[in-house]
């Protein structure tokens, strides 16, 4: 018995191995022949608690861009695309287990994703390493476009602009001077409160408290405790809708912290947030970047085709985003490919390189201008208040001024 | 038998040089060691951040710390409640039954239907307290019936088997219905609705409306109620429903410790735990005491999971597994096959886990450290938990 | 008919053959006692009377019912009943819920105080020790507790493994009284000793078993007579 199972475990190893070695023979380039298809994979997290409704969002508005667009056509032949949805856990080993999972399929050209900077993050080196490229809708950790990877695209605004709109619009549009903030551990929720915390106190205010939760805890209110006898003003929170709505919810009912305001980023901005906060939602600020006016129309079109083939109202932020990084794909197949004898070749790295280098694509979010270091978004960031019945509006408007500067406008009323 | 006679002679007799001895003997242990200094160095911390705090204008007040430890109480309560079911199966059949966090999760998230449906058909606030019996009920119901499936489905046939086997399948069975909760009712959370209970309106001249001259008053809210109390000088705003989650938690562990103990049934749990073959010769259906310790086990667990819920108000499919394993560490820190040192582990873990950030002045998130750190520490001084000896003894 | 006939019995523990064809007949009334050597079967003929290990071919008739596939559970219900090799008492039950375990399958709550007061006239020792836990009760306060607790299952056959083991001469002297005591109250008994020669001295009849075969069977005083049974078993040259 012991012996047949080594002979399978071995079986198993000399197969794994091979799975390796082919993957990394078929790294520079993809072929599609004539009665082939495109493959794109997708990562977002299509499970977990308060996570789900954004992944299903970006799946989405990749799905709807590929309506708009169900082939490539190159050397006028033209190629059906299709999705490869996959769960990215919104973690670093889902992010690492998705990488290895795409590396390893030479038919899968480009990644749109993954949807969380952890998972970019733990994806990224892995995805350089077999030459493949990504275009994330959602990673907004500032790192991910200083860590050189090859890989990593962003059509999405970095968080070193929205921390800065963020820190400024609590110090001049709302006024206080004095903030807590508080993080969950993520790529993502911690990058987002280092910028907050460093623009905010350039600005002169003060971060009276700093504390962290782990994801999956349900009782912060020792913490919240803690942070209520600094008295701050605010409390600022890089983080998730599950972990966001219990600090509501337990800072309101169960410390004294009625008075103190609560603001996070996209990562409480729609989805599940309202809801599992409920009435506690109330007054809660956040912020995401928004398509320029510029494309009200065709992306308010969008949302209502979104509507209507799903039956829901988009919740996440992130569709537009989706739309975008798909289409900057498909422009990009298009570009680089080569078709002979009916067969479409794609050099991975020609196809990096076109993305790491898009200038003037005219998306949904706005104009994309790729800089060379994955960062392709200018998008502005829209900050918005929930009310009583969950329902957000947007309160002010940060957009990039002269000299690095950021302007941040109050709506009016 | 020699043992037990002497040892009180021995604590009893010269202190002072046992004392020293003891010390001397815990420093021969290189681990022991490492224990003592981690030890000396928290203690050093607390003193630290207590007068330290306080200097920097940001007094450790009373009023805070006794706030923590009742948060602290609460979520301990719902560890002590799952712990007893690791404890329970673990001494009967000397098995961590890690789908345990998943039998409170099931507890929970069943019984949000209940909950639901009551707030649909008005019951939720026409008759509250009828509604919580039936959200209650169904949540120990469901949990039940899970854990009744998991030992006829994934354990019973391994009976015979090496203890890893079980062990690995425990895991396995933990996984697939996460999985199965997550297919069959999706992946989005489900929240549990706000309730007013109010209760002893008498008593509790709370929420009073004057209507036609005549005072009327709701009573406390039990549930989501906040109420400022004078205490010892002390002002203090205080959830009742933190002293609910911990008065039921110590009424169940109390009726548990009756069934235990005083119950044809529970006598036949410990002769089972005990020595399985000598207890079937007693005509017991040992099958039959190994469902009802997971029933046992899995009410408890139910419960706690619709408590947490009426709270936390959060429920998924994976809301199990922290709570889960924290309280299968509160159960190895109070002696794993011991049911009062399950109830103390996990009363223990939820106070030390609230209050050591704000005594040490450390991250929140740092917790975790501090509860695993702890379990480090009590497997150091003593492997077998604080209340342990009866596991040492059965070994003997 | 016989209270209590086993036919044939094969019983295995893996690959072992550990029975091999033992036949066995106790009447009413009667101290049947087996004896032989360490591993020729005594015990694992008791667990598959009792349904521990179940026999593989063969018959086991009380009252002329067949019991052989019977769970062991229910064989107690039945009245066949056993006090097992290293007495097995509970160590960390008392005195009085060991004695409750022994009557588990009763519900006739005043029956069974009357069973335990007659316990308790046959042990004295144990009503002094009531409340105390099992394990720190001595071996003789053990082995007493472990047949009160059998007798607690009103046995109609009482099958006792190794009653005297690992006790003094003078308990076990007390121990063999208590028994035979118990034999003249009408309690059938089935006894396996090391102890051959007191053994056969209360029994009424014998078997000798060695490797798992019956070797010799007779009346309990003509073993003692045979010379073979002297040599090898009661210890003379």
């Amino acid at each position: 018995m012991v012996r047949r199972l080594l002979v399978v475990f071995v079986l198993l190893l000399i197969a794994a191995l091979g799975v390796t070695a082919y993957a990394q023979d078929a790294a520079p380039s993809v072929t599609v022949t004539a009665d082939g298809q495109v493959v794109i994979g997708l990562a977002a997290a299509l499970s977990g608690e308060g996570l789900a409704p954004f992944g299903e969002d970006i799946q989405r508005g990749a799905e709807l861009a590929l309506e708009d667009r169900p082939t490539v056509t190159v050397g006028g032949i033209e190629f059906p695309v299709s999705l490869d949805p996959q769960d990215d856990q919104c973690s670093a080993e889902g992010g690492q287990a998705i990488a290895n999972r795409f590396v390893s399929d030479a038919s899968v050209v480009a990644i749109v994703g993954p949807m969380c900077s952890s998972a970019c993050r733990a994806a990224a080196p892995i995805l350089d390493e077999a030459g493949y490229s990504s275009v994330s809708p959602s990673c907004t950790a500032p790192d991910l476009s200083t860590s050189e990877f090859s890989s990593f695209n962003r059509a999405v605004v970095s968080d070193a602009f929205q921390g800065r709109v963020a820190a400024q619009f609590i110090f001049d549009v709302l006024g206080l001077t004095s903030i807590a903030t508080i993080h969950d551990g993520s790529a993502y929720g911690e990058g987002l409160v280092n910028v907050v915390t460093a623009s905010f106190e350039a600005l002169g205010g003060s971060v009276v408290a700093a504390d962290a939760v782990n994801v999956g805890d349900t009782d912060f209110r020792g913490l919240l405790e803690d942070i209520v006898a600094a008295e701050p003003e605010l409390i600022y929170f890089g983080g998730f809708a599950a972990e966001g709505a219990r600090l509501v919810q337990q800072l309101k009912n169960d410390v004294d912290g009625g008075e103190i305001v609560f603001m996070g980023a996209d990562g409480i901005k729609g989805g599940e947030f309202p809801g599992l906060a409920g009435a506690d939602a109330e007054g809660v600020y956040t912020s995401s970047s928004i398509p320029s006016d510029a494309n009200k129309e065709a992306v308010d079109a969008l949302l209502a085709r979104y509507t209507e083939k799903y039956g829901i109202e988009p919740t996440g932020p992130f569709q537009v985003n989706s739309y975008d990084a798909t289409n900057m794909i498909l422009d990009a197949i298009e570009a680089v490919g080569v078709v002979t004898d009916g067969t479409l070749t794609v050099d991975r790295a020609a196809l990096s390189e076109y993305l790491r280098s898009i200038e003037g694509f005219e998306g949904l979010t706005g104009t994309l201008n790729c800089d060379g270091t994955g960062e392709c978004s200018a998008a502005d960031i829209g900050i918005d208040i929930y009310a009583a019945d969950g329902s957000l509006s947007t309160v002010a408007v940060g957009s990039p001024g002269d000299d690095n500067s950021i302007v941040v406008t109050a709506s009016e009323g | 038998m020699a043992s037990t006679a002497s040892q009180p002679a021995t604590t009893s007799g010269g202190d002072g040089v046992s004392l020293a001895q003891r010390i001397i003997k815990l420093l021969r242990n290189p681990l022991q060691v490492a224990g003592l200094v981690i030890v000396i160095f928290l203690v050093w911390t607390i003193i630290q951040n207590l007068t330290g705090l306080a200097a920097a204008g940001r007094p450790l007040s009373v009023e805070r710390i006794i706030r923590v430890i009742i948060f602290g109480l609460a979520q301990g309560s719902i560890y002590a409640l799952i712990a007893l079911g690791y404890t329970l199966v673990y001494g009967i059949l000397s098995m961590i039954n890690f789908a345990h966090s998943e039998v409170f999760m099931s507890g929970a998230y069943i019984g949000f239907f209940a909950i639901h449906w009551a707030e649909q058909s008005g019951l939720l606030y026409s008759n509250t307290a009828l509604a919580l019996l039936i959200t209650v009920t169904v949540g120990m119901a469901a949990a039940v019936t899970i854990a009744v499936l998991l030992e006829r489905i994934a354990y019973r046939p391994l009976r015979g088997a090496p203890r890893l086997v079980p062990l690995i399948t425990a895991i396995g069975a933990s996984i697939a219905l996460q999985q199965i909760f997550l297919r069959l009712f999706g992946s989005a959370t489900r929240v549990y609705p706000e309730v007013n209970f109010y209760v002893l309106p008498q008593l509790f001249r709370l929420e009073c409306e004057t209507i036609d001259g005549a005072e009327i008053c709701k009573g406390m809210d039990l549930i989501n109620g906040r109420y400022d109390v004078q205490l010892l000088g002390m002002e203090l705003q205080l959830r009742p429903i933190f002293f609910v989650v911990f008065f039921l938690a110590v009424l169940m562990m109390a009726i548990l410790w009756y069934i235990v103990r005083r119950t044809k049934i529970g006598k036949a749990m410990r002769a089972v735990a005990e020595d399985r073959k000598t207890a079937s010769l007693m005509g017991i259906n040992v099958d039959r005491v190994i469902v009802s310790t997971f029933i046992l086990g899995a009410a408890l667990a139910g419960a706690a999971g619709v408590l947490f819920a009426l709270y936390n108000t959060q429920v998924s499919p994976f809301m199990g597994f922290t709570p889960g394993i924290k309280a299968f560490t509160a159960a190895v820190i109070g002696g794993i096959g011991n049911i009062p040192g399950a109830m103390f582990g996990g009363l223990f873990l939820g106070v030390t886990e609230s209050l050591a950030p704000t005594l040490l002045g450390m991250s929140s998130q740092l917790e975790d450290v501090i509860v695993f750190g702890l379990l480090i520490l009590v497997l150091i001084f003593r492997p077998t938990g604080i209340f342990g000896e009866v596991l040492s003894e059965k070994k003997a | 008919m016989s209270l209590l006939e086993v036919h044939d019995i094969h019983t295995f523990y893996g690959k072992i053959h550990a029975l091999k064809g033992i036949s066995i007949k106790v009447e009413q009334g009667q101290i049947v006692t087996l004896i032989g050597s360490n591993g020729a079967g005594k015990s694992t003929t008791l667990n598959t009377i009792c349904g521990i290990t179940p026999a593989a071919e063969g018959k086991i008739l009380l009252d002329g019912q067949d019991i052989t596939r019977v769970p062991a559970h229910q064989i107690v219900t039945r009245g066949v009943i056993q006090s097992p090799e290293g007495r097995k008492i509970f160590m960390r039950l008392t005195v009085r819920e060991n004695l409750e375990m022994g009557a588990f399958t009763r519900n006739d709550k005043a029956e069974i105080a009357r069973d335990m007061d007659f316990v308790f006239t046959r042990l004295p020792r144990l009503k002094e020790r009531i409340w105390q836990l099992g394990g720190t009760l001595s071996g003789g306060e053990q082995q007493m507790l472990a047949i009160g607790r059998a007798l607690m299952a009103r046995p109609r056959i009482l099958l006792l493994d190794e009653p005297s083991m690992g006790l003094a001469p003078l308990l076990v002297e007390e121990i063999f009284n208590i028994i035979k005591g118990i034999n003249e109250q009408g309690v059938t008994i089935l006894l396996v000793e090391q102890n051959a020669l007191m053994a056969l001295e209360i029994a009424n009849q014998g078997y000798v078993l060695q490797s798992g075969e019956v070797k010799l069977a007779d009346d309990a005083d003509k073993l003692l007579d045979n010379d073979e049974v002297r040599k090898l078993y009661l210890g003379e040259v």
